[in-house]
């Protein structure tokens, strides 16, 4: 009927007119869009500084906060009550949105005194040159604690982290060598904290220096070298006790009566510490032949 | 209420902590998982249920979801000497042990369960396996342990404590109830045994004697090549005697 297909023409029309003003709007919404994400990206400003050394760690916050928890709550539950929650946010506010070659002591401070805790008399291990064997001792022999068996080391360990001025503060691309700049993050970070571990040691201390290392079992450029000496209370700690260990098969480069031994003795006496050295301290030794067994370094009791 | 300690506390940071922990900075090789899925996985096995109605498949998807290949050759089973093995698998860099894959990495040394009618975890004693077998923690460890053996291949090595009461090679025990049965003969190449006392402990097994004779000849009936060494025992011993 005549009316019908008037109004089915009508409709036509209508559905072709809204059809073409909604593929308008969707254009010109396009182009709205597109100039201001260029527009965006234009104010962005300045982007990230640019390192050698590799960046934050993805997940900084639950790998720190997880660290802590499980340290306090399953490991040594010793430590006592830490916020994890507090401990997480001091060591962000060290370094968020900082230029990380500017960064101080007085930036970790609120960090350092979250996560200290005391260390029990004659459990002290500094180590230099022998990070794989002494944690691998640490492991099985809970009896000594290494900055890294602490909570501060422990959160920080294999970790890394720095920040930048631009958002959203945290570079997680690069993050600076120290020999682009000492302030940064980390060396700031391993200093104070190395240096608050030797303030905090009693008794008798140890240390496990790597006797196979060309350079010298003792360097003053280390941090125990450089910090952790220097830092040890000669009214706190009566002893410092020496294990020189030599790689099983590994070149004997320098024993106990070494050059940097003697070197390292005489600041240590020099500070009023009683000094005793082994060579290949018996259990860490162990450590190294069930690894060798085979090897002759590992039968030397046979002969006796 | 239960005999057992209660639920870890921050028993979700702790776990997801790990899990980023694991993918990021232990093992990276692994690539990129999904640690919240992973952890609602892990919660809605034991949640809101009965803690002595929870079994092993109900962790099937967090196995499933947390699961990486174990390499060949580095498979490292252990009863009784859990600071050794730490030492000895290195961080997973030497072997892998159950505890040095993702899915034993993240709950190692935990303890948790729910409770019914309750979306809560239970922190103030969860049940222990005498009290009930199919509690939260026992259930997975089967699962785990089972998933481990059979995704082990190559040469797989077998750590006892040669200084154990009881014997070297405990029955019941993990592997003997759930590994051993779980081990792929195809797979597996030669399976190899260390008998290792706690330093300075007593030996009170060996290769060829009580416990390990009898692993040795379980094993030898399953058709796998077997061999046991006691070398590191007599290093030991020799070091230590002073």
């Amino acid at each position: 009927m005549p009316f019908q297909q008037g109004s089915a023409r009508t409709r036509q029309r209508t559905v072709l007119l809204v059809g073409i003003a909604v593929l308008l709007a969707a254009l010109v919404l396009a182009v709205v869009l597109a100039s201001l994400l260029t527009r965006r990206e234009q104010e962005d400003g300045p982007k990230m500084l640019k390192w050698k050394d590799r960046g934050t760690t993805k997940n900084l916050q639950e790998v720190i906060l997880g660290r802590c928890y499980n340290y306090v709550m399953a490991r040594y539950p010793e430590v006592g009550d830490k916020d994890c929650l507090k401990i997480w946010d001091s060591l962000k506010h060290a370094f968020i949105y900082k230029n990380p070659c500017n960064i101080t002591s007085e930036d970790y401070q609120p960090l350092m005194e979250l996560a200290s805790h005391p260390i029990p008399c004659n459990k002290s291990l500094f180590w230099s040159k022998t990070n794989d064997l002494v944690h691998r001792y640490t492991k099985s022999n809970q009896n000594f604690l290494t900055l890294e068996d602490t909570l501060l080391g422990y959160m920080a360990d294999r970790v890394s982290w720095c920040g930048d001025p631009s958002a959203p503060g945290i570079n997680y691309e690069s993050c600076p060598k120290r020999s682009e700049c000492e302030s940064n993050p980390g060396s700031v970070f391993w200093k104070m904290a190395s240096k608050m571990f030797a303030e905090a040691a009693c008794g008798v201390v140890q240390v496990m220096l790597n006797g196979s290392v060309e350079a010298g079992a003792f360097g003053s450029s280390s941090i125990f070298g450089s910090i952790e000496i220097f830092n040890l209370n000669p009214d706190k700690v009566s002893e410092v006790h020496i294990w020189l260990m030599h790689d099983i098969g590994g070149p004997q480069s320098e024993s106990c009566s070494g050059h940097s031994i003697k070197r390292l003795k005489n600041i240590l006496e020099a500070r009023n510490f009683k000094i005793t050295c082994e060579d290949n301290y018996r259990p860490v030794q162990l450590l190294q032949c069930v690894h060798n067994p085979d090897h002759t370094d590992c039968r030397i009791c046979t002969d006796t | 209420k239960w005999k057992g300690e209660g639920t870890t506390l921050n028993l979700e940071s702790i776990v997801i902590g790990r899990c980023y922990d694991y993918i990021r900075i232990v093992n990276p090789a692994v690539g990129e998982k999904n640690c919240l899925e992973i952890w609602e996985a892990f919660k809605n096995a034991f949640i809101d249920k009965d803690p002595c109605s929870v079994l092993p498949k109900d962790y099937e998807l967090f196995i499933n979801l947390s699961f990486h290949t174990i390499p060949p050759n580095k498979s490292l089973f252990w009863e009784n000497n859990r600071l050794l093995v730490n030492s000895f698998a290195d961080r997973g860099h030497r072997y892998m042990s159950l505890a040095d894959t993702l899915f034993g990495y993240m709950t190692d040394f935990l303890n948790w369960c729910g409770q019914a009618n309750s979306t809560g975890l239970d922190y103030e004693s969860c049940p222990t396996t005498e009290e009930c077998e199919n509690n939260p923690v026992e259930s997975f460890w089967r699962i785990a342990s089972i998933t481990y053996a059979q995704h082990s291949s190559g040469v797989i090595h077998v750590l006892l404590n040669g200084s154990a009461v009881g014997g070297a090679y405990p029955v019941p025990g993990f592997f003997a109830d759930y590994e051993i049965p779980n081990l792929q003969k195809a797979k597996v190449s030669e399976i190899v045994i260390w008998v290792v006392d706690d330093i300075e402990g007593p030996d009170r097994d060996s290769c060829g004697t009580n416990t390990v004779e009898i692993l040795q000849n379980r094993l030898k009936n399953l058709g796998f090549d077997v061999t046991c060494a006691d070398n590191y025992e007599s290093v030991m011993f020799l070091l230590c005697l002073d």
